[in-house]
């Protein structure tokens, strides 16, 4: 097809030609096409097939309304081709159809059937007898849907998410949103415009009509446009669709990038201290029989078809409207060389008498108060019978191309989202909204405004409400608005016919659903009433156009016919997303947040098999070995070093620091000894163990502590959560990621400590659990503490992240001549198992107390600390039946060690593996189990159910702990 | 989650900045003479008001304070300016 002239309102370059592919065959277009465009543009009329009929199925709206452009593009199924961006190179296939394009279907025969699918028959039919319903069901499914997802399809592209902040967000940049964003902009205020369109414009965009004087509308629109170009504190979102609205003026939209965009679709998510909805129209459709045919189309499709991409929708055209701007497309469109044998308007009075006088100067008849009866052609229209309302005169008019529309619709669905109220308006015949939350307010063409002038200002007024919402109030101003406003005339009256009076039964209120008048005539007959019930009993409105095509139509079509006629018509619930939004989108980037320690780099450099623990990426290992055995003999016989920086650390200060540490404590803080460390543990309310650590006092009311990895992030938020009603003097920080944590442990550790230090490190002068600050190699601050946590003599250095690094090198150093190695955390697993030292997390679980893991007596019962968990500690303290920590052996030394988590049984559940591994020390399998009470005692058998053992129970003998070095000699040597 | 809370130090900011400290029931009960049942009571019952509900919440991605404010459960909004004149919520009644 030929494109028109260029006409200043092309939206398109038709010099720079692109090519798709559509089928077996390309398609040449310009740059600036949409694909369905670009398709039309070459001839093809038939775009889909549909869901349950399997019709043919065009070219309808422009904006998504409906499933009938949907198509599978470059392997993505369900994309609405009607406002893609062609794009040079794209491959397109037709959806749920035989063959790879829509034309010819096998399945068409599915049309003759429609009297077997009544409404609800998914509910009613093909259920008896039972068995039949897999049968049927699996028949359905491959007969009827839409796009098929590929299983191994993986989307490409950059997904991205912002969340801009604005004091205003105007949604719509039609010319009343513009009006709001310059109005709200204008005292400096930061406003976001946001439209669905790759361009703002809206009404105004594609239109020749006369703005004042001679000034066309689409030379105002991008006045208005350059304006809000000009105006540095806009920042304006083109094709976005905004898809939600919440509390508080939460507005999330998504945004689909250009070809220069380093995005495909990106999340936007505003929190605004007002809006402005100035979201208009769309057309409500207008129903007779074969109202779906190719070749029927509203009125603003066709209209922009021509102005915007050059494109004639056809040769011969008939007009069925109900709206002035039918009028006018029809007289433009004439002008661009398009035939029309005539207008029908289902009114009859009330049109702009200057449009019916422009049509009678083209010769073009208008017939007010007639409406299509039905469309013919089987592919797509050849013929249209026209008749009056009320009449049994019929005309039939052979035509290519029937443009059809009952009237408008406002975009209301922002303010459903946000839970408003929509009353049916007698007048206009709109649901417009009762009430409006503060903070949010409307403007525009979806409140019923026709004139253009009107349009404007009322935008303009919304922007000074809304800044006013933010303090920018201006009495005066506003008031004068409103004066001019309400000297236009009020909107106009708007038509509420939905359909020709025809038997309906292929006459289809909704596209994507293939749901017919009839249908709904069926449900009513059923007795449903409310439209809210027939929309999910015929499904009407719950396709992917998310109610675009039915939305209106439904309510107005079930008031008109229902037994009680005086009811008015209710609307149905619109929800988010308002536009069908990719997953990819709100799943976004995905980053792989984690955090890494100082020693990061030197850990991956040394072999390190780092993994993921908690926010953390730690060295599990450094050998193949994954039983790491190897480091474990190090540290049993020589000495290690292990990067503990995860290790939660804190420290707490000021004169009720100590109170604070009493309340979370279990242990008495008060009786800490200068220069030792205090080994304790926090519970919940429950009595339920949540972290252990170590504290020590480091000056008068100043405490250094530390949390496990896992309850870092936690920890100040948990103590000052329990002291919130105490109002106590002190502060705690979280030194966590500021301080490293060297480790170095085995029965050398001493002999490379003393290299790099000159201080008395002998086990009289720096005894087991004592503590020192020393300075390493003259110049590193060192924190060292004696601890035992892997059973042999250890030190733990805590250093200021930035000289970890550094002391590491130097340790490794000082220890190369005795073989120094690293160790990871599956050996410090095996070693700290073997000397019954628990994780909390691996060793408890939520239900797991202080007294269940055997640590009962680090809890000192102090009157008057109101300790967190003390109560459920007394209460549980000899409670019975409950899941205790024993130690287990195998009963065959020489089996593996059971997978951790495999469960303990008799009869029925009796407790699970904790932890359980291959013991280098004891050289056969080891572990920790929470079992019920009365299998606690050691030399009970356990039978252990493995995942993969076969219904062969595994045998394992409680055992007691720990398993070596009872006396602890080798961590106070 | 989609609401705004006012941090008495930062201001109205997203609720997704903060953490949910439940109900507020009060500081402890003395712990002479409780009973199991009236301690689990204490921490696990709650009012689940529909309605004006005062709650703990800690502004968790922001200063890190805990603070009581009264939100309205059946819309899911702040009820601005209510939190200082507000007593903790009455204890529960007992069935």
């Amino acid at each position: 097809m030929n494109r028109i002239d260029p006409l200043e309102t092309f939206r398109i370059q038709p010099s720079q030609k692109i090519s798709i592919q559509y089928g077996r065959k390309s398609y040449e277009g310009v740059a600036g096409d949409t694909i369905a465009g670009l398709l039309y543009g070459n001839g093809i009329r038939v775009f889909s097939r549909s869901l349950k009929y399997h019709r043919p199925r065009g070219l309808y709206s422009l904006d998504g309304e409906c499933s009938n452009t949907m198509m599978r593009v470059d392997g993505m199924p369900n994309v609405r081709t009607e406002n893609t961006p062609a794009r040079n190179g794209m491959k397109v296939t037709a959806q749920n159809v035989a063959g790879k394009t829509a034309d010819t279907d096998p399945m068409a025969f599915m049309d003759k059937l429609g009297f077997a699918m009544p409404a609800g028959f998914y509910y009613r039919t093909l259920h008896k007898p039972a068995k039949m319903w897999p049968v049927a069901i699996k028949k359905i499914r491959k007969a009827a849907g839409l796009g098929v997802m590929d299983p191994d399809f993986r989307i490409e592209g950059y997904f991205d998410e912002i969340y801009p902040t604005a004091d205003v967000c105007v949604v719509g940049g039609g010319p009343a949103g513009m009006t709001a964003a310059l109005a709200a902009a204008a005292p400096g205020l930061r406003v976001i415009l946001m439209e669905n369109r790759p361009w703002l414009g809206g009404v105004f965009d594609y239109r020749p009509a006369a703005y004042e004087g001679d000034l066309p509308l689409y030379q105002r629109a991008a006045h208005l446009a350059r304006k809000i170009e000009e105006t540095p504190n806009i920042r304006v979102f083109t094709h976005t669709a905004v898809v939600g609205n919440y509390n508080d003026n939460l507005v999330t939209a998504f945004q689909r990038g250009n070809e220069t965009d380093p995005f495909d679709e990106r999340y936007i998510e505003i929190r605004a201290r007002s809006i402005v909805v100035a979201t208009g129209c769309i057309e409500r459709p207008l129903l007779f029989e074969n109202n779906d045919r190719p070749g029927v189309m509203q009125v603003g499709c066709a209209h922009r078809l021509a102005r915007t991409w050059g494109l004639l929708p056809g040769r011969q055209a008939v007009f069925s409207i109900g709206d002035d701007l039918g009028l006018e497309a029809a007289a433009d469109l004439s002008d661009l060389g398009l035939e029309i044998a005539c207008v029908a308007d289902t009114r009859m009075d009330g049109q702009d008498e200057t449009l019916i006088d422009a049509l009678s100067r083209r010769n073009i008849p208008v017939y007010r108060g007639w409406i299509a009866y039905k469309a013919h052609g089987a592919k797509q229209v050849k013929k249209v019978t026209i008749g009056p309302l009320a009449g049994v005169q019929r005309q039939d008019i052979e035509c290519d191309l029937l443009v059809a529309s009952a009237g408008l619709t406002p975009l209301t669905g922002l303010l459903s989202t946000r839970q408003v109220e929509l009353l049916f308006d007698r007048h206009t015949g709109f649901f417009l909204p009762a009430g409006l939350p503060d903070g949010i307010h409307t403007a525009g063409r979806m409140l019923g405004f026709q004139d253009s002038v009107k349009i404007e200002i009322s935008g303009q007024l919304a922007g000074m409400e809304a800044a006013a919402d933010c303090g920018f109030n201006a009495p005066g101003e506003i008031d004068s608005i409103k004066v001019r406003i309400n000297a236009f005339p009020g909107p106009a009256l708007g038509s509420k016919i939905v359909s020709a009076p025809v038997k309906g039964k292929k006459t289809f209120i909704c596209f994507d659903e293939d749901t017919t008048l009839k249908n709904i005539d069926q449900a009513m007959a059923d007795g449903f009433d409310v439209p809210e019930l027939i929309k999910r009993y015929t499904s009407a409105g719950t396709g992917p156009g998310q109610g675009g095509i039915p939305g209106h139509n439904l309510p107005l079509y079930v008031a008109q016919t229902q037994q009680s006629p005086d009811q008015a018509p209710r609307s149905t619930t619109v929800r988010a997303p308002l536009i069908p939004t990719l997953m990819a989108t709100y799943a976004g980037t995905q980053h792989d947040m984690c955090k890494r320690t100082a020693l990061h780099d030197s850990q991956v450099a040394s072999g390190g098999k780092m993994e993921r623990v908690g926010v953390w990426t730690r060295a599990r290992r450094f050998a193949e070995d994954t039983k790491a055995l190897a480091e474990i003999k190090n540290v049993r016989h020589n000495v290690g070093m292990l990067d503990a920086s995860t290790l939660g650390k804190f420290r707490i200060h000021g004169p009720d620091a100590l109170k604070a540490l009493q309340r979370v404590y279990v242990s008495d803080m008060d009786k800490i000894v200068d220069g030792r460390v205090k080994y304790s543990a926090m519970c919940n309310e429950d009595g339920c163990i949540i972290d252990d650590g170590v504290v020590l006092k480091q000056g008068e009311n100043d405490y250094y502590f530390t949390t496990s990895t896992g309850r870092a992030g936690q920890t100040v938020e948990w103590i000052r959560y329990h002291t919130r009603y105490d109002h106590w003097d002190f502060n705690i920080v979280n030194l966590t990621d500021a301080c490293g944590v060297i480790n170095l442990a085995g029965p050398n550790a001493r002999k490379v400590l003393e290299k790099v230090t000159t201080a008395d490190v002998s086990n009289e002068a720096f005894p087991f659990v004592g503590w020192r600050d020393l300075t390493l190699a003259d110049c590193i601050p060192a924190r060292t503490m004696r601890l035992g946590f892997v059973g042999e003599l250890s030190y733990e250095f805590h250093v200021p992240a930035s000289y970890t690094q550094t002391l590491w090198n130097i340790l490794e150093a000082a220890g190369k001549e005795l073989g120094i190695q690293n160790f990871g955390l599956e050996a410090q697993n095996g070693l700290r198992l073997e000397k019954g030292h628990l994780i909390i997390g691996s060793e408890s679980e939520q239900r797991t107390t202080l007294h269940d893991v055997g640590l009962g007596f680090l809890w000192d019962r102090k009157p008057d600390a109101n300790t967190v968990g003390a109560v459920a500690l007394t209460q549980t303290e000899h409670q019975k039946d409950r899941l205790k920590l024993v130690g287990i052996k195998m009963a065959d030394a020489s089996a593996a060690a059971p997978k951790d988590g495999s469960a303990i049984v008799d009869t029925k559940f009796q407790g699970y593996i904790c932890t359980a591994r291959f013991s280098e020390a004891l050289n056969e399998p080891i572990g920790m189990a929470l079992v019920k009470d009365a299998l606690a005692e050691p030399g009970t058998e356990l039978n252990i159910y493995e995942d993969s053992c076969n219904g062969q129970l595994l045998k394992a003998i409680v055992a007691k702990m720990p398993f070596y070095d009872s006396d602890g000699s080798r961590m106070k040597m | 989650m989609s609401f705004t809370l006012t941090c008495p130090i930062c201001g109205p900011r997203n609720a997704y900045e903060f953490g949910y400290g439940g109900e507020d029931k009060g500081p402890r009960p003395d712990e002479k003479d409780l009973s199991p049942g009236d301690w689990c009571d204490y921490v696990h019952m709650n009012r689940c008001i529909a309605g004006e509900s005062k709650e703990w919440w800690i502004h968790r991605s922001g200063c890190g304070i805990w603070f009581t404010t009264s939100r309205d459960t059946t819309c899911n909004l702040e009820v601005r300016g209510k939190a200082e004149e507000k007593d903790a919520n009455p204890p529960l009644e007992k069935e």
